[in-house]
């Protein structure tokens, strides 16, 4: 046969690979094809094949290890049968069934290696971010590169993490580098040109309202990073991005007022970048609390009524319930035990100071820790029990402070923190009830405290976790009994998915050197070797 | 119809020696240090590593990723002192001279981009979009077939000689993921493509449009490989020498970012 012939000849059964808005529209499917599962945020899957009577039969399907990785942030995407996992500057293809790659891309130009939390799939590409912000689109079939550009500069403090997120045809992206001086935005490109559409600043420019809030450098360097994807509601056409930290972390002597918008909820329009509205979770921000914990849309009943409300356990301790079409705010709980920074939350939201908890030069206890009582780790929401799973933190850490002038982009965050050895914390997964605030039920876990994995949740009625000793664990929706568990002997930095391929759902999460996927048992079924005619 | 059957770059570990700090090479960068360098590579190396760097009594130069990788120091070290125990005898040349064999040394291996290609890249982007056929299986950004691999940043990713070779003897460096296959299904099916990947239970296959075929093994009654590579084997007759220049110079510019240093 000629090479011409080969290559002309067409074939059935394709897999397409399409995934059209329409298609993110539709809400949670067979796969999983926005970083958070679908535009809500609620990472809850209507598969049901994996339940709580089965959880303990889930077995390793397949190990996909990639070279060189060491710490995998990634939430993989799933469409058709390939999946879709990221590293630094590197995306990776693979059969969703069997763990087999298909194709890799890696940038090599890039002097940067940070970590990365995902793609973004539209149409025929997928969507990603080098860690030194440029926004790249690799077609999903060959990863093959159709475009390239960068969107930020290194030499401003900028890198990038983020997950771009996928709207109407647009791409959505958002940066890093708050903790050492830059000025954060999100920006939308093109989905198919790569040309810019809109950007957003998450800091006022000078003269702009709110740019009185901040200090005369800090007004230009402030952070309120963008790095976490974002949430969306068809209906009001409103995007939820949140923001990051105001930099000097630790020291707000040069950033007296409220800093905004950092440390909050921005809601944009994602045809014009408008900012419709904002809230502020945390102001003047001087323990390092980002708002990067994910923001979940749900409709529920609200004292009588129903409102169409975002859910936030936000790193500083307190669950709100905010209304999602105004800003509103409606409620704020303490989801945690140890919280001393705050006594409460005003009628609009405002945190109640104790006095005397701001970081010191000699060390100021403080509960939450830096990381907070939560974080970007994903949480997730099962309509049918009506409750929110996230993993929180008990910790407290002694936060220093110096008033040293501050440099941007030279690694000075006003200080740090330091642990407390003889009191190092604890992590639990908590399941907790919106329409009150209330916990309903939690799972101790025994581990060090370092992890950042999260959650999923699925019609099965089984939530599947990352803990801080390295293992998958399932446990009962309703009330947090164990079910089934898996030690990955690795770290675990990312949050679990759940997907269908061939009939069987399959569960899978990125560890620390490549993804892990599992399943039911079955048999195995021997297979002779493959019958390889002689070679033309 | 062209199909480069191009392997990628693959850099060798850096080496303990490499770790500490390099030396400059007083002549990187200079185009008439190259051409020196040539001439006394051509006279002093050339009988024992070929003319090209393709080897032959000695290494080969241009496919080693030690080569490739080395460092300044490692290499005029190297040809000053020779290497004990192997027919690499210590250079009786000066300094300046062994900079000037490092260069094109180095020159060899660097990215097409960064080399000067002698061809028209402008006739090169009309044959690679024309009469040459390349598009048909391979992509430059999003543009062109699947079945060969894309292109996009092949000016970074490739040496000159290693574009070259790909060109105009496919069949000496096939590329992973690219061996052409036709797969007959119990069911009475056929699946033609290259075979992204294979092992005895699966096969990830990609057909020339684009479609993704994720086989199990047991739904596969026989499997054929195409031997030697997709691309076809006679660019050499079929092109001109210099319609061949034209395409590997438009080829050499093809980078998916423009090199900081050239901003």
């Amino acid at each position: 046969m000629s090479a011409r012939c080969w290559m002309l000849l067409a074939a059935a059964a394709v897999l397409s690979a399409q995934v059209r808005y329409e298609d993110i529209l539709k809400g949670p499917s067979a796969d999983w094809i926005t970083y958070a599962g679908d535009y809500a945020g609620q990472r809850h899957s209507p598969l049901k094949q994996i339940t709580v009577e089965n959880a303990g039969h889930v077995v390793p399907k397949w190990f996909h290890s990639l070279e060189g990785a060491k710490r995998l942030e990634c939430v993989p995407l799933v469409k058709d049968g390939v999946m879709y996992f990221t590293d630094s500057n590197t995306v990776v293809a693979l059969d969703a069934r069997t763990g087999r790659r298909i194709w890799r891309y890696k940038d090599e130009q890039v002097k940067r290696q940070d970590v990365n939390r995902g793609v973004a799939l539209l149409g025929s590409r997928l969507y990603f971010v080098t860690s030194d912000a440029h926004l790249v689109a690799l077609d999903a079939k060959t990863g093959g590169v159709h475009w390239s550009v960068s969107y930020a500069e290194t030499k401003k403090g900028y890198f990038a993490t983020v997950a771009p997120f996928a709207v109407k045809n647009l791409i959505i992206v958002g940066v890093s580098g708050g903790d050492s001086g830059m000025r954060g935005f999100v920006a939308a490109y093109h989905a198919e040109t790569g040309k810019e559409v809109w950007r957003t600043y998450t800091i006022p420019a000078r003269g702009e309202p709110g740019s009185e809030t901040w200090g005369d450098l800090t007004v230009d360097w402030g952070g309120a990073g963008t790095w976490l994807s974002g949430t969306y509601d068809p209906a009001l056409n409103l995007i939820y991005w949140t923001t990051g930290n105001p930099w000097p972390d630790f020291y707000g002597g040069d950033r007296k007022g409220d800093n905004l918008y950092s440390d909050s909820v921005i809601a944009l329009d994602p045809d014009s970048g408008k900012m419709k509205w904002y809230f502020q979770f945390t102001p003047h921000d001087v323990w390092d609390w980002d708002a990067q914990s994910w923001p979940v849309l749900i409709d529920m009943e609200f004292n009588g009524r129903m409102r169409k409300v975002l859910l936030h356990a936000n790193r500083n301790g307190f669950f709100y319930v905010l209304d999602r079409v105004t800003g509103e705010f409606l409620r704020a709980t303490p989801y945690l035990d140890k919280l001393t920074w705050a006594s409460g939350v005003d009628a609009k939201g405002r945190p109640i100071l104790v006095p005397g908890m701001e970081p010191t030069p000699n060390g100021k206890v403080v509960c939450p820790s830096i990381r907070g009582g939560t974080n970007w780790m994903s949480h997730s929401y099962n309509p049918a029990t009506g409750l929110l799973y996230f993993p929180t933190v008990e910790q407290c850490d002694v936060f220093t402070s110096s008033s040293k002038h501050p440099e941007p982009m030279k690694n000075f965050a006003g200080t740090g923190v330091e642990a407390i050895p003889k009191d190092p914390g604890k992590f639990y997964l908590r399941a907790l009830d919106p329409k009150t605030g209330k916990r309903r039920w939690e799972y101790p876990m025994t581990g060090d405290t370092s992890m950042w994995a999260g959650t999923v949740s699925t019609a099965g009625g089984v939530v599947f976790f990352g803990d801080d000793d390295g293992h998958l664990v399932a446990v009962d929706a309703r009330d947090g009994r164990h079910l089934w568990h898996f030690n990955t002997g690795q770290r675990l930095t990312a949050s679990p998915i759940t997907y269908e391929v061939g009939g069987k759902q399959y569960v899978a999460i990125a560890a620390a050197s490549g993804v892990f996927a599992f399943g039911l048992f079955e048999p195995a079924v021997s297979v002779p070797p493959l019958k390889i005619s002689d070679s033309r | 119809m062209c199909v480069l059957a191009l392997a990628a770059f693959t850099l060798a570990p850096a080496q303990e020696e490499e770790k500490e700090k390099d030396i400059d090479n007083p002549h990187h960068g200079k185009q008439e240090m190259v051409e020196a360098g040539r001439k006394l590579y051509l006279n002093s190396c050339s009988a024992c590593h070929g003319p090209t760097g393709e080897g032959g009594r000695g290494p080969g130069l241009i496919k080693s990723g030690m080569i490739r990788g080395a460092s300044n120091r490692r290499l005029f070290t190297t040809i000053k002192d020779g290497v004990r125990g192997s027919d690499m005898p210590p250079s009786t040349l000066d300094d300046g001279k062994i900079w000037q064999i490092v260069t094109f040394v180095k020159y060899l291996n660097a990215p097409a981009y960064e080399t000067s290609a002698a061809g028209n890249a402008d006739a090169g982007e009309r044959l690679f979009f024309g009469k040459a056929g390349c598009v048909e299986c391979h992509s430059i950004r999003g543009r062109g077939g699947v079945l060969g691999p894309d292109l996009s940043g092949a000016g970074l990713t490739r040496t000159y000689a290693h574009l070259r070779e790909s060109l105009l003897n496919p069949d000496e460096r096939p590329t992973d993921g690219y061996q052409g296959v036709s797969i007959q299904l119990k069911s009475g099916r056929r699946v033609e493509g290259v075979a992204r990947n294979q092992t005895n239970y699966s096969l990830q296959v990609l057909d020339a449009k684009g479609g993704l075929h994720l086989l199990s093994s047991l739904d596969i009654e026989q499997v054929s490989f195409r031997k030697g590579s997709l691309m076809p084997g006679d660019y050499k007759t079929r092109l001109s020498k210099s319609e061949i220049d034209d395409l590997l110079a438009f080829l050499s510019r093809q980078v998916i970012r423009v090199p900081e240093k050239e901003k």
